[in-house]
């Protein structure tokens, strides 16, 4: 999944080789893409590689009536904490069978993560559904 | 990973549904963005940081939407709450009536070193105001509990209560600490520890 180098995307920028440390940690901050507010500082999460359908981030048509799917990505680039505490501020979706999403604390956008219940230790934060600063 | 915090502090949002507590839910950004499917789900809860005299300070935040109705807020909800924003509506006077029955609640079922305060919310829609400030401040009074009048919509006070409420909940901490090295009964006033559970008219406060 490689995308070119934009200066610009509208879903964030998913190329990780400057945002990920030698360590392999996140070199930045990582903040709302529609607000800015602060979800992670630089250095607190690891950049994992893991497969997860996150629901879209648009504000209407998120369920699709007819066949009762719902419109989202399945993103493999992620920022991973063992820790909810770790999140400077981060807001948690009540449960959707295990789950439960992660969106912006401040304006509510989301889901930009995601958590399974059980596996009380992975909390993950999707590169595309973010900004870097 | 090691801990990059030094407190971790579990606050509730406690009133009448229609007070606006979900949108104190610690949000300074004025428009928030409900995606159709986050609204369907609901939040359960926030994790803010704040910096208080040089420490930082984790709070996790739950919302009681939805639950209000029933008056099903029972001890299990309240485990481990170290602070409780009590929220009325300056525009419902029965939310504000309803404030002592939270009182009530509280004293039955949360642990009872729990720092509380009072919030009038919406104070930007003056003009359908219902319950003045200073019935807001004398209802505080009475029952030794901090208060402001605050704006969800206008982000006035929102940052500021949940800094008082920390601050309180710090000091205590604090203080819980200091009876346990040194065991001078001189200490501070423990306000709790005689807080009846009656309602007093006159109460004397410390101020």
């Amino acid at each position: 999944m490689e995308k070119s180098n934009q200066s610009f995307c509208s879903e964030g920028c998913s190329d990780p080789s400057n945002l990920v440390s030698e360590d392999g940690k996140n070199t930045k901050a990582v903040v709302c893409q529609r607000c800015g507010s602060k979800v992670l500082c630089p250095g607190m999460a690891v950049f994992a590689e893991k497969q997860l359908f996150l629901p879209s981030m648009q504000k209407n048509n998120n369920f699709n009536q007819s066949d009762g799917t719902l419109d989202g990505d399945t993103l493999t680039a992620h920022w991973l904490v063992d820790d909810m505490y770790t999140f400077e501020n981060v807001g948690f979706t009540k449960d959707v069978g295990k789950i439960k999403y992660l969106i912006c604390a401040d304006c509510e956008i989301g889901p930009i993560g995601w958590h399974n219940l059980d596996d009380k230790k992975c909390f993950y934060i999707a590169l595309d559904r973010v900004k870097h600063v | 990973m090691a801990k990059t915090y030094d407190y971790l502090f579990k606050l509730l949002l406690i009133g009448d549904s229609g007070v606006g507590k979900t949108c104190l839910l610690f949000r300074f950004s004025e428009d928030a963005f409900n995606t159709t499917f986050i609204s369907t789900i609901g939040i359960d809860f926030k994790i803010r940081t704040i910096e208080l005299n040089g420490k930082k300070i984790k709070l996790q935040i739950w919302d009681t939407a939805g639950q209000e109705r029933f008056r099903t807020i029972t001890t299990a909800y309240y485990r481990g709450a170290m602070g409780i924003m009590l929220v009325y509506d300056i525009t419902s006077e029965k939310s504000f009536e309803n404030i002592k029955n939270w009182i009530r609640n509280i004293e039955e079922h949360a642990s009872s070193d729990v720092e509380r305060m009072i919030l009038g919310n919406k104070c930007d829609m003056n003009d359908k105001r219902q319950v003045s400030k200073e019935r807001g401040e004398k209802l505080a009074i009475d029952y030794g509990i901090k208060f402001l009048e605050t704006s969800a919509k206008t982000s006035i006070n929102v940052e500021e209560a949940f800094f008082t409420l920390a601050r309180d909940i710090m000091a205590r901490l604090n203080r819980k600490m200091n009876d346990g090295s040194n065991s001078e009964g001189g200490a501070p006033i423990k306000i709790t520890e005689k807080r009846s559970k009656k309602h007093s008219i006159f109460r004397c406060t410390l101020i």
